[in-house]
């Protein structure tokens, strides 16, 4: 049986995220707009008319765009719905990913190629087989184990399941990103405590933080051997990455949508080397190591495989936030670029920087970039360090643009 | 005079202003995103002169709203 080649699927959550997953390696990236995806509360999500743009960044660069249509829809949503998927057809968005009946019907009367959501919760053949009359491609429950998972990928091969297109159906799993206590996202824990709706988009993370529980009849406080009984760690399987792909999945998932540049980029690189080197055989211990230090770099609760290997219980985050080896810090803004002598101008807003400090630069353009500053200029002459107020120039490699934010980077206590 | 002010651009549509005061909130059809009715806009937020007896039953509606963009004055 010939290896259907695997997608790399990278979420953006802003234009840098794009042109982050974009420059790490992304076969396609996901997005949402408006109120309408489970990102609704980000500060930065797009709007209806960022559709065009995003659309013509990837066309460009080749790379497959989803949009995200997956959370409750009610009534008073239908004609944003409409509009929003007038502009998916006008801009020949590659599919939309959904659950709700509502948007699944209005997906097939536009001939707009579908995508299943995770919270569609499909964790049997029997589902896969259902969808196919509205679908091409099925993201399945992250609560499956690899065993599920290839059994369904057989027997889809087997039964020469199909979707709407024509083609077999494919699979599409998380590979990497933050996990939910419920099962398939579907919680209502925020909900009961801030009236924030998760499956509008408005998670307040309740999970997250620790808990006692007490006994109200005795006053007696339950021993739990972790007060983050509710927070599980993020999944990633980078290390279990040739299992995963053998269970015949067509798509790998990253999660982030809310999460930065650096983090898009640095997981989307990993995971976009991983597959190459299982592509020529050179899929070794040494290298995963490796992978497994730069993605504890960036933004994460600590790692696991997530339910794919059967674990009886789930493994629990033992801190309040990014359990990450690395931490940016905002020192300034791009003023200029000297692509002739590859000099970068910044002014220092907050703190300081000196020379020897790994910088890491984010902005639309140029998505994330880090270097580490060799040479530093303050004010015309050169010095040691810069700090708020000075108007520095040191050499980057990579373009910067006005507007561009600088910060650098520097080891947390869990380095 | 006391005030309702709804910064609307941020709303997320999950209509729970209109369930609770369907006589001061719509949702929009337009849009998906609530209304504030014959609220003024004023640089980029909606604005609505009120009593202080709708003043106070806003005040729930301000803790009830999950991306916090209701508030009385």
């Amino acid at each position: 049986m010939k290896k259907p080649t695997i997608e790399l699927l990278s979420p953006a959550g802003s234009f840098e995220a794009l042109q982050a997953a974009i420059n790490g390696g992304a076969d396609a990236v996901y997005f949402g707009v408006e109120q309408l995806n489970m990102r609704a509360k980000s500060i930065n999500s797009f709007m209806l008319e960022d559709i065009q743009q995003i659309a013509a960044i990837c066309k460009a660069n080749e790379v497959r765009t989803y949009l995200t249509l997956n959370t409750i829809m009610y009534d008073h949503d239908m004609q944003l719905l409409h509009a929003i998927l007038k502009e998916v057809k006008k801009y020949a968005i590659d599919a939309v990913i959904a659950s709700d009946f509502a948007v699944i019907e209005a997906c097939n009367q536009l001939n707009i190629p579908l995508h299943i959501s995770t919270q569609a919760n499909i964790s049997n053949l029997e589902t896969v087989q259902f969808f196919a009359r509205f679908s091409d491609v099925v993201v399945l429950a992250r609560e499956l184990t690899l065993k599920q998972v290839a059994h369904i990928c057989n027997e889809i091969e087997r039964r020469n399941i199909k979707g709407i297109s024509g083609e077999l159906m494919k699979v599409e799993v998380f590979v990497h990103g933050a996990l939910c206590m419920a099962i398939s996202g579907k919680c209502y824990l925020s909900l009961h405590a801030q009236n924030a709706s998760a499956n509008r988009g408005a998670c307040t993370q309740n999970c997250r933080r620790p808990y006692t529980v007490t006994d109200t009849e005795t006053n007696e406080k339950l021993l739990v051997d972790n007060e983050y009984i509710m927070s599980p760690k993020d999944l990633c399987m980078i290390d279990k990455l040739s299992e995963v792909v053998n269970s015949g999945v067509s798509v790998l998932k990253i999660e982030g949508r809310g999460k930065g540049p650096d983090y898009v980029y640095t997981v989307t690189q990993c995971y976009r080397e991983a597959l190459q080197a299982l592509e020529n055989s050179s899929y070794t211990a040494g290298k995963i190591e490796d992978w497994m230090k730069r993605l504890a770099t960036v933004y994460n609760r600590g790692f696991w495989n997530g339910y794919y290997l059967g674990h009886q219980l789930g493994e629990w985050t033992a801190h309040p936030g990014s359990s990450a080896t690395e931490k940016k810090i905002y020192v300034g803004k791009g003023s200029k670029y000297y692509p002739k002598i590859k000099v970068g101008e910044f002014a220092i807003e907050s703190g300081s920087v000196k020379e020897g400090d790994t910088l890491m630069i984010t902005g639309a353009a140029v998505g994330m970039a880090r270097e580490k500053m060799v040479t530093l200029t303050v004010n015309g002459a050169q010095k040691a360090i810069a700090v708020k107020g000075d108007k520095i120039t040191f050499p980057f490699g990579t373009k910067i643009t006005q507007g561009d934010k600088l910060y650098k980077i520097v080891e947390t206590a869990n380095g | 005079m006391a005030k309702i002010i709804h910064y609307r651009s941020k709303c997320i549509g999950c209509g729970v202003c209109f369930e609770m005061y369907p006589d001061q909130w719509r949702m929009s059809k337009k849009d998906g995103k609530a209304t504030l009715v014959n609220a003024i806009l004023k640089k980029d937020v909606f604005v609505l002169p009120v009593t202080n007896y709708i003043q106070q039953l806003t005040q729930e509606l301000t803790r009830a709203c999950p991306v916090k963009i209701i508030k009385v004055l």
